[in-house]
């Protein structure tokens, strides 16, 4: 038993780990238009998908590599993120500051039901892959075990990586992300000191949903696309952004990782089957004793 | 080429309405009225606007040769959501609203189990290609049609090739369905008479996008055969998985999930090599071709090939009882479909000799649509497919 | 089309059960439960496996144990939850009804599994012509709206409500005041719960047949709404939005059928497109719902239309 365990453990880290990084972008998109916006947008689902359709036509229909395509990906997603929140969302924010942010979260569930019926309108629901070859994994030898890398999935990893330095640098370094955070942190003491928080807040929508977008491309590359190719994938993004604490940017790396390594252990005592229980019983669990995440709420 | 797909289909609905259209009908007494309950939005939704195209043909070569008796098809059809409790409001409305004789293309099993009651209930005929074996064991005296065949003949069919293949040790990959525990155990009693044996069966989440370490709780088990038993997209990604992996051996999976758009959108070095098999006519049959023409694909998938048969055996039993009801479908449907009569693949064709009071025994694009008194259909031959670069290839009908 | 109206009628009553439920829990009480239609199926399961796959009780005694379990059901998800504020408890509540889904799905020997429970009784059912049945139905349940309704009313106006409300607008301040906020609000979890797992029971009676399937985030979707766009809060709200909810859902079938020219995924797509715009508008230009709470609340007087 036990030497069966360690036979498999290096592989199934592995495993939970690409899949952490694929889920950890649309967590981070989720999480950062939490933190600024103060409702979940579960618009996510819909937008991943739309990415991961915007990567498709960039790559099959205009015939463009990989990469630029993901830029498509980010681009689409970002402007129907933005619109959704301006001319949907954000009037329903405002018109209560109490139960606003809830029915904000509410008419999100049902944008996102439409949205894919507009990509269903457009595309159907035929099953579309995109036009890239599958590598042989890579083979190691640990002497108790053996462990397989697939190089796609280890590109994705790259991918994912650099967009994930590139939104922390951002963040960071530049003034609009410091405003960002700023706003996130204290939105009246930013306000006090003249950010302006509409500005803010379009940027949130616009780069969350971006994100999520490309997240949903490199869902799909491993996956299929399809109309509900982002809501496979949602359940597990959500709780990821809240085992790593709604609001929390490296919270939401943190989270897609415990969740992706945790459901990739759980096949040690749990049949296949139950994984998506998995995402929530580490919920439970972290926030038993943490109840705003592993990482709480600041931003950054 | 996708988009051109998209295209045609919009054109294709376009030179369909009108046929349609009720000012049409009207100018010829009562229309026989029909109804489609298939999955265009949910789980199910890859499989629908395909069942449901192969359904429309039908009805148009119907309407646009005379109709039954003078008498036109109106087609009504209503989205199951690939969800029970949308399916039964959606069934409420073709039964009470539009009084359908029949509902065609059902997909999900627990779509099927939910229906059905309403169905007999209210003598409505329900044709369905759900695969839970409890279905046809419903208390449905005879409304019920299965076009799909049960566990015991798809899987002791599987297990007849598998054991030509010289397959030993099969691992099964199943996706949580209500047909998935019954799979094993038939495969499991089956494999032993050609020495072979069944290693071990994990159920998967389908509604998950990573499948590697079930990958390897297949490979670890050393199987020389993997049976994918899911649906067309989590299939995709084991096959995907399977190849990354670097698994050489064999692969086997339900026609319906191996499909033509599954080739599309996967590369040939992923794909080469897996086996397919479902009912089938022979291949020559004339009911094949032509539904190859009308979705304009070499491989329609097994879905489409049976709702085009439930089309063309509600037609065909309607015209043999001279009534449009559900009892006169229910009465008839063996008649025509199966018997010494004489043989058709063709619906107008069917019409017209039961017009010249024949008898006749229809087999269509899924098989020969011979059933049994609770609704199964009868052995049959099956037809086994092997992927070669992204197309399938026909390895034999037996 | 009678005994459509009527069958969808006997739908509107039931969704409109459980959004009386969530107006108990997210309406009164101010916890969002997202995983509403987790304790419709603990509902449903509980009196179909009594009244058919395990024992053969008779129905009311199923319905009665269903409640029962389900209101456990609630308190035991109330507690674990009990530290979780608004995001955090609409997300873990979603997860909840997921996993109940899980278990219906995996617990083969238990529930039946994918294949579902069939063969669930219903009063008369097979006895009286189909449509007889479903008028009998109705009253059943239109008894059980009412009932439920007069008692949510009595809730909501009676100085237990008061607390409720007051835990809402801001639990600190009520447990400041000495109230045991916490077992308020497990207490309301259950009554919540309760209600809706009745429904469920009630639902499995009707259909005759419950799958996993059958129970998606997507009704809890639907429950939500129906009470957001009745009015959050107030009773009649929940039971008018759940007709509405149900309104838009079979109106559009209608509709969608006039456009000529589009395949038919494209017309399933219209129609969940339009289900979605319509409930998307209702919000929109009447935010408080149709039905507002006439009580407003005192810090937010500016937010009173």
């Amino acid at each position: 038993m036990l030497s069966h365990v360690i036979e498999e453990l290096p592989q199934l880290i592995v495993n939970g780990l690409v899949v952490g990084t694929i889920l950890a972008l649309p967590a981070i998109g989720f999480t950062a238009i939490y933190a600024v916006l103060r409702f979940p947008n579960f618009t996510v689902a819909s937008h991943a998908t739309m990415g991961a359709y915007a990567g498709f036509v960039a790559n099959v229909w205009l015939g463009l590599p990989i990469v630029p395509s993901l830029a498509l990906a980010f681009i689409v997603p970002a402007l129907s993120g933005l619109a959704c929140d301006e001319y949907v969302l954000k009037p329903l924010r405002r018109t209560s500051a109490a139960t606003g942010p809830m029915a904000a979260a509410i008419a999100a569930v049902a944008l996102t039901i439409a949205l894919e019926n507009v990509i269903r309108f457009v595309f159907g629901n035929d099953l579309r892959g995109y036009d890239l070859p599958v590598y042989r994994d890579w083979r190691f030898d640990l002497g108790f075990a053996f462990l397989r890398v697939g190089p796609q999935q280890v590109e994705n990893a790259i991918i994912s990586v650099v967009v994930m330095a590139g939104v922390f640098t951002f963040l960071a370094f530049t003034r609009t992300g410091k405003m960002m955070r700023a706003v996130a942190d204290n939105p009246s003491l930013a306000g006090i000191k003249g950010i302006n928080a509409e500005t803010v807040a379009r940027l949130a929508s616009l780069i969350g949903m971006g994100l999520v977008g490309v997240g949903g491309m490199l869902l799909g590359l491993d996956t299929s696309i399809d109309p509900l190719t982002g809501f496979r994938a949602v359940l597990t993004v959500f709780a990821a952004a809240v085992v790593g604490g709604l609001g929390s940017i490296p919270g939401a790396v943190v989270g897609a990782m415990v969740v992706g390594i945790g459901e990739e252990l759980s096949l040690l005592v749990l049949d296949a089957s139950y994984r998506t229980a998995v995402g929530f019983i580490a919920i439970i669990v972290v926030l038993t004793f943490r109840p705003r995440g592993i990482l709480g709420e600041r931003a950054y | 080429m996708t988009f051109l797909a998209t295209r045609r289909a919009v054109t294709a609905g376009l030179a369909l309405s009108p046929l349609f259209a009720p000012s049409v009908l009207r100018a010829q007494g009562e229309p026989i009225r029909l109804g489609t309950l298939m999955p265009l939005t949910g789980a199910g939704g890859p499989y629908g606007p395909s069942m449901r195209k192969a359904v429309e043909g039908v009805v148009e070569s119907v309407n646009s040769a005379g109709g039954i008796g003078g008498r036109r098809i109106q087609l009504y059809g209503e989205d199951s959501q690939t969800n029970p409790d949308a399916a039964v409001r959606a069934a409420r409305k073709l039964i009470d609203v539009d009084r359908v004789s029949a509902i065609m293309g059902t997909w999900a099993s627990a779509v099927t189990t939910a229906v059905a009651p309403l169905a007999w209930e209210s003598r409505t005929m329900l044709f369905t290609v759900s695969g839970a074996d409890s279905i046809t064991q419903l208390p449905h005296r005879g409304y019920i049609i299965r076009t799909q065949p049960n566990s015991t003949l798809q899987i002791t069919k599987l297990s007849e090739f598998l054991g030509q293949q010289g397959a030993k040790r099969i691992f099964i990959l199943a996706a949580q369905t209500p047909f998935a525990l019954s799979n094993k155990e038939i495969l499991e009693r089956e494999m032993p008479k050609y020495g072979g044996q069944v290693l071990g069966q994990t159920i998967y989440d389908r509604e998950k996008t990573v499948f590697r370490s079930e990958v390897d709780q297949a490979l670890r088990a050393r199987p020389d055969y993997i049976f994918l038993n899911g649906y067309t997209p989590d299939v995709t990604i084991l096959l995907r998985e399977l190849f990354r992996a670097g698994w050489t051996g064999g692969k086997v999976a339900p026609a319906y999930a191996i499909n033509q758009r599954l080739l599309d959108s996967l590369p040939a070095d992923v794909t080469n090599g897996a086996v397919t098999w479902a009912p089938s006519p022979d291949i020559e049959s004339p009911a094949f071709k032509r539904l190859q023409a009308l979705l304009g694909t070499n491989d329609p998938d097994p879905y489409s090939c049976q709702t085009n048969d439930h089309a063309a055996l509600a037609a065909l039993a309607i015209a043999k009882a001279g009534a449009a009801t559900g009892d006169a479908i229910r009465e008839n449907v063996r008649k025509i479909a199966q018997g010494a009569g004489e043989r058709v693949t063709e619906v107008t064709e069917g019409l017209r000799l039961l017009a010249a009071g024949r008898e006749i025994n229809y087999a269509g694009a899924s098989g020969a649509c011979d059933f049994t008194d609770n609704g199964d259909i009868l052995t049959c031959p099956f037809r086994y497919e092997q992927a070669e670069g992204a197309k399938l290839k026909t390895i034999r009908i037996s | 089309m009678e005994n459509y109206l009527v069958a969808m009628a006997v739908f509107a009553g039931l969704y409109g059960l459980m959004a009386l439920g969530l107006n108990v829990i997210w309406g009164m009480t101010g916890m969002i439960n997202l995983g509403l239609v987790g304790f419709m199926a603990v509902g449903a399961y509980t009196s179909a496996l009594l009244t058919v796959r395990h024992a053969h009780w008779p129905m009311w005694a199923g319905v009665i144990a269903a409640t029962i379990v389900s209101g456990i059901a609630g308190a035991v998800v109330a507690r674990i939850t009990a530290r979780l504020k608004g995001d955090y408890l609409a997300i873990v509540t979603l997860g909840f009804s997921e996993v109940v889904r899980l278990v219906a799905s995996n617990e083969i020997r238990f529930t039946n599994g994918t294949d579902g429970i069939s063969a669930i009784p219903g009063p008369f059912r097979g006895e009286v012509a189909p449509a007889t049945f479903n008028l009998i139905y109705l009253g059943i349940v239109a008894a059980a709206l009412l009932v439920v309704y007069l008692l949510c009313q009595r809730l909501r106006h009676s100085p237990y409500g008061r607390v409720l409300r007051a835990i809402r607008d801001d639990d600190q301040v009520t447990s400041v005041a000495g109230k045991p906020v916490l077992r308020f609000k497990t207490e309301a979890f259950a009554i919540g719960a309760a209600i809706t797992g009745f429904a469920g029971a009630l639902y499995g009676h009707y259909n005759a047949y419950i799958a996993p399937e059958g129970f998606v985030p997507l009704i809890t979707i639907y429950i939500v709404l129906s009470l957001t766009a009745g009015g959050t809060g107030t009773n009649a709200g929940a039971v008018v939005g759940a007709a509405l909810v149900v309104a838009f859902m079979e109106g559009t079938r209608f509709v969608v059928a006039e456009i000529p020219g589009l395949a038919a995924v494209q017309v399933a797509a219209v129609r969940e497109f339009m289900i979605a715009a319509l409930l998307i508008l209702v919000l929109r230009y009447r935010p408080q719902g149709l039905f507002p709470e006439r009580h407003a609340r005192h810090a937010t007087p500016d937010t009173t239309p």
